[in-house]
């Protein structure tokens, strides 16, 4: 007898000896898919933090501030910055809870809830970031046009020679930089959050495919 | 709607899963590869279910899915197959259906296919289900004449392992 006519015979009495699969486990196994895309938002959202952490530690604001003369403001610095953590770790907290939600979700109606939630997350979480980025540029102009020396020549000219010209180009300037600033970390935060809620996103239409 | 289809298929693939693990079990040497190819199946399944319309048995229909995917995958990773030791010793065997002799033997017959490629595991595969050499061509995309010539060739290679 040949040799794989052996392993044929027994081929056919292995039928019983396969551990076998339980439905919840088939069910976890569909869903693990959306669960490691929003596992990987979690940690990216948690690098992110650092990231910006220890960019924080290189830039020291306070020393800014203090070359300034605006000691007094450096409070208000440090009360926003807490806030801006206390928000951020609340929006850090928010992605583990999908996470677990997402990974222990055994029914596809509650998983195409739960990645639309996740979405809505990153959204409100990319908007939020942009938002703090503007208001800092903005406050940061300000800053500099009201406290640091330099700007003495700048706001001379604009006191006497052709005043409202330099205040319009002024303005325009720091308009223009702040866009320019917004839209690079648009681009960022699309890059790197874009790639993975498309993803989530075709995930959830192929569940919605078969919903319909 | 899509409750009904998802336990739909989930209670067919759990009746059919058999043949999902028997394909595993050619392609893989230990229990963690067998999960891990399993679930793989499990997910190309579940993305391909929506095309399947019935024409074919689901037992026919998903293995033909699991052994694309296991081709896909184990051609990705020849490399680590070739180096990955062939621990057959985590299957469990009902000891009364097999005296140790042919237990032994059984063994050696399936470390010997695990030194095949993804190709021929899945003539291996298709030879022991007792598929026809029309089916066999049809599913590999060859020609029948190549299945039967390949399945040969296939036979000496394992001879060639067994009988050094």
């Amino acid at each position: 007898m040949e040799e794989l006519d052996i392993l044929k015979k027994a081929w056919q009495k292995e039928e019983h000896s396969f551990q076998q699969v339980t439905e919840v486990e088939i069910y976890k196994m569909l869903h693990k898919k959306s669960s490691s895309i929003v596992k990987w938002i979690l940690i990216i959202s948690i690098l992110e933090v650092l990231l910006w952490t220890t960019i924080s530690i290189f830039f020291n604001t306070d020393d800014y501030l203090k070359e300034m003369h605006s000691e007094d403001l450096i409070i208000y610095f440090k009360v926003l910055n807490y806030i801006n953590y206390a928000v951020i770790i609340g929006f850090i907290y928010l992605f583990y809870k999908n996470y677990i939600k997402i990974s222990t979700t055994e029914s596809t109606k509650n998983l195409m809830k739960n990645i639309l939630r996740t979405r809505r997350t990153v959204q409100y979480y990319v908007w939020y970031n942009l938002g703090m980025i503007t208001i800092i540029m903005i406050l940061g102009f300000v800053l500099a046009f009201y406290y640091n020396p330099e700007m003495h020549l700048l706001k001379d000219k604009i006191a006497h020679e052709n005043g409202n010209k330099t205040l319009l180009i002024t303005c325009g300037i720091m308009l223009l930089s702040t866009i320019v600033f917004v839209s690079v970390f648009w681009l960022f935060y699309r890059l790197l959050y874009g790639i993975l809620l498309r993803k989530l996103n075709s995930n959830y239409k192929k569940l919605k495919k078969i919903d319909s | 709607m899509s409750e009904n289809i998802e336990q739909l298929f989930v209670k067919q693939l759990k009746e059919n899963q058999n043949i999902i693990h028997k394909i595993c079990r050619l392609y893989t040497s230990d229990e963690d590869a067998h999960k891990d190819l399993f679930q793989e199946v499990t997910i190309q399944l579940w993305k391909a279910f929506p095309k399947f319309r019935g024409e074919s048995k689901f037992s026919t229909w998903a293995y033909r899915v699991a052994l694309n995917t296991a081709i896909t995958l184990y051609r990705k990773s020849t490399r680590s197959i070739a180096t990955s030791s062939f621990d057959t010793n985590n299957y469990f065997i009902k000891q009364e259906d097999y005296n140790y002799e042919e237990e032994e033997q059984i063994k050696l017959m399936y470390q010997a296919v695990h030194q095949l490629n993804d190709i021929e595991k899945a003539l291996v595969f298709m030879y022991l289900e007792d598929k026809d050499y029309t089916e066999i061509a049809e599913t590999l995309g060859i020609s029948e004449v190549n299945a039967r010539v390949k399945m040969s060739r296939i036979k000496g290679k394992l001879k060639k392992i067994l009988n050094p």
